[in-house]
């Protein structure tokens, strides 16, 4: 025992066990269900994209680190989890090098550049879209993508049927919306998929239902507004919740860690206004859906917004 | 260890640990050939040492460096300085010097003790080594008065029992403690910190008891202070500046019988915990290094375990088998390396745990960037770093594995220097 080296750190002498491994993984199993049912749906496609983008965007970290001379950090499965959700806002049918070039720009331009996980101000994935949108279009039109497909349900996007094309609400009923049955983006079609994921994350501590919550409050609540203001000319609060993004993103976007507020209050802002603002966009914006840039939008109000909190303790003496 | 529950919509449940129904007494540790004292100040090679190596002492002996220095040590078996040095002590408090004794096993001459006083001025001159250490130092300053004085029966870390056991199973000796320290230190408020769940086990007169919940962090100082005095601990400020002096009840029960039989008390209880989580209870005299212990209880130490001295929480890890029992060490924790969970520099992620479980919210996620860039003001300023009272919670729960309590700790330690160097 005399000159036995021990291991010397700081206090605490324990942890709770959790990891970002294990809060990306939650995550990863999470989206499964939206995932699989997408790749049901749509077939080999999805799965391919699905894939390439996973392993892409894991792929670009390592070589980012591989350059900048950083460790490997790709085992925390953090580009991992940018991946999946990036492909599951893809249609099934885009080329392949749309895919890798979006991780590229959600994986550098999104984390990377701002020194990597945690250090993002956007939600990476979204970036990734964003770009990819404004660049190329074209490929983003859910109705051309699956021109080869044969649906047994409506094969028009819920939200740019109604929005641009004046179709009526009732060809998409909320029991299809809700089960999938709608033409979308491979993982964001599949509502129940994604409240089930949604729901197992909130308990298991991994999201915060605060966000949760007050993003569907927002597009209810606002939907539920212009609704009652024109019902022929705009869709129902339930339609607006479960077609598009909307159930990708009130239980996996808006709860993007990084790019979100800690504090209570805050979140119910934060929450709310995404969700405000994504209605906002689709019912009067170019946009059939405006998820992916409202969040991107909210990320940005996100550093004021937690300065909405409680005073330290010892903080608020008037002697002191 | 506590992991995370599946579930984790609520707070971590971290509990201290409730003393066993009939505690056994403590297995004594056999006074070891070689002892160790420590003393906080660390040696002026510019000044005459009073104590030097060759030079015999006496059981009972007070150990000072210098003429004014007010720290000492007492040495607890007669024997021969075997070197004092200076080294820099592994709890981030600086320098500090050790006295290695070698003890005389024939000798059986023991100091003769001046008689006990009542007063304060004789407490901080000889008892302030006592096991528990008592306060005694801190109470004779009298710049700002202590006007509270509370009594630890309850143990602020987790595992650990220490407090519970002296102040429950000594609970006469504590009593009459109690009456000498009222003599000494005329302080008008005594209060006894008891768990809540003991209060039915025990019975303390005259004195006004505060039940504590066994939830951590609630039997913290600064959560006593909040929760059963109602007042709030300002930040930067410990509960001594307050006016308001905690004490073990291992201290008192100490006071008590160093008054009884005229003489200095060396024998510290301890709770042990091993590798495989089993709890010891231990009586060792102060000076022992940890190893004796290790090896009379057949705990193996290999390279890279974890000897922690304080609990999980809040206590420090010693790099070497040879630290001594010291008269506050309360707890020893044994981790095998396999069970250390590896630190990393990852950011951030903005998880907002550490925030659900600060119990000084503070805003930690914004907190951890100002420190990490080394902004210590403003992280003063803008959020909240003198705040916390070091429960080590944050870092607990952290999803990152960032080192947060060390940074915090780093921190508080650079503003100190800033503001006066100012
Ligand atoms: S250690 Fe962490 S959790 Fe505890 S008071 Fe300080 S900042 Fe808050
Ligand atoms: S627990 Fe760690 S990662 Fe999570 S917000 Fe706090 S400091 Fe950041």
């Amino acid at each position: 025992m005399n000159n036995t080296k021990l291991t010397v750190s700081h206090a605490p002498f324990w942890h709770d066990g959790d990891s970002l491994f294990k809060k990306n993984l939650n995550f990863i199993l999470a989206l499964l269900p939206a995932a699989i049912f997408g790749i049901l749906q749509f077939g080999a496609p999805a799965l391919g994209v699905l894939a390439l983008s996973l392993s892409s965007a894991m792929l670009w970290e390592q070589i980012i680190n591989m350059i900048s001379k950083k460790p490997s950090t790709i085992g925390d499965l953090d580009s991992a989890l940018i991946g999946l959700l990036f492909g599951m806002m893809l249609p099934a049918v885009i080329p392949w090098w749309v895919v890798v070039v979006g991780t590229f720009v959600a994986v550098f331009m999104g984390k990377m550049i701002f020194g990597g996980t945690g250090a993002n101000p956007f939600n990476p994935a979204l970036l990734g879209m964003a770009v990819l949108m404004l660049a190329w279009n074209m490929f983003f039109d859910f109705n051309t993508a699956y021109v080869n497909y044969e649906f047994s349900f409506t094969a028009l996007a819920p939200l740019a049927a109604v929005k641009f094309q004046g179709a009526a609400t009732e060809l998409f009923p909320l029991n299809d919306l809700f089960m999938g049955k709608e033409v979308g983006a491979i993982g964001a079609t599949f509502s129940l998929g994604l409240i089930i994921g949604g729901i197992y994350l909130i308990l298991r501590g991994y999201i915060r239902w605060e966000l949760s919550v007050s993003f569907i409050a927002g597009i209810l609540v606002t939907a539920f507004l212009f609704y009652m203001a024109s019902p022929q000319k705009y869709a129902g609060p339930w339609f607006h919740l479960f077609s598009g993004y909307t159930m990708l993103g009130a239980f996996f976007l808006i709860t993007e860690s990084a790019s979100s507020p800690v504090q209570r209050i805050p979140m119910f802002i934060y929450g709310f206004l995404a969700g405000f603002m994504i209605i906002l966009m689709r019912n009067i914006g170019t946009y059939a859906d405006g998820t992916i840039l409202a969040i991107l939008l909210v990320n940005v109000v996100n550093p004021l917004l937690d300065n909405i909190r409680p005073t330290a303790l010892g903080k608020d003496m008037s002697n002191a | 260890m506590i992991k995370r529950s599946f579930f984790a919509l609520s707070k971590p449940g971290l509990t201290c640990d409730l003393l066993e129904p009939d505690p056994e007494a403590p297995q004594k540790i056999d006074v070891p050939a070689l002892l160790t004292l420590l003393l906080p100040e660390p040696l002026d090679g510019s000044r005459d040492v009073l104590i030097q190596k060759g030079d015999p002492v006496k059981k009972g002996q007070k150990l000072q460096l210098y003429e004014d220095s007010i720290d000492y040590a007492v040495s607890p078996v007669s024997g021969t300085i075997k070197s004092i040095d200076t080294f820099t002590a592994d709890d981030f408090s600086g320098l500090r010097t050790r006295i290695a004794i070698e003890k005389d096993t024939q000798a059986t001459d023991q100091i003769e003790y001046p008689e006990m006083k009542h007063e304060l001025s004789f407490a901080a001159r000889h008892l302030n080594h006592l096991p528990g250490a008592p306060p005694f130092a801190r109470l004779a300053r009298t710049e700002v008065p202590v006007n509270s004085l509370i009594i630890m029966v309850s143990d602020t870390d987790l595992l650990t029992t220490t407090s519970q056991y002296m102040g429950t199973v000594h609970a006469a000796t504590l009593q009459k403690g109690v009456q000498i320290l009222k003599q000494i230190t005329k302080v008008p408020k005594i209060y006894l910190v008891l768990p809540d769940r003991l209060q039915d086990r025990v019975r303390f007169d005259s004195m006004t008891l505060l039940p504590a919940r066994l939830e951590y962090p609630e039997t913290l100082p600064a959560m006593i202070m909040k929760n059963h005095l109602d007042k709030i601990l300002p930040a930067g400020k410990t509960p001594e500046e307050m006016g308001i002096c905690y004490i073990r009840a291992e201290a008192v029960v100490s006071l008590a019988r160093a008054f009884e039989t005229n003489a200095p008390v060396f024998e510290k209880c301890i709770t042990l915990i091993d590798k495989t989580g089993t709890r010891h209870r231990v009586e060792a005299v102060i000076g022992t290094p940890l190893g004796q212990i290790f090896s009379q209880l057949g705990i193996q130490i290999n390279e890279l375990d974890r000897v922690v001295i304080g609990g999980p929480m809040q206590g420090f890890a010693t790099f070497t088998p040879h630290h001594p029992v010291t008269p506050d060490m309360d707890t020893i924790l044994v981790q095998d390396r396999k069970t250390i969970t590896p630190l990393s520099d990852n950011n951030c992620v903005n998880c907002g745990k550490c925030i659900q479980v600060c119990p000084a919210d503070i805003p930690v996620n914004l907190l951890v960037r100002f420190l990490q860039a080394a902004q210590y003001e403003a992280a003063a300023d803008k959020c909240d770093l003198e705040s916390c009272i070091d429960c080590g919670l944050c870092a607990y729960v952290c999803t990152a594995h960032i080192a947060l309590s060390q940074y915090i700790r780093l921190g508080k330690h650079e503003l100190q220097k800033l503001r006066t160097d100012v």
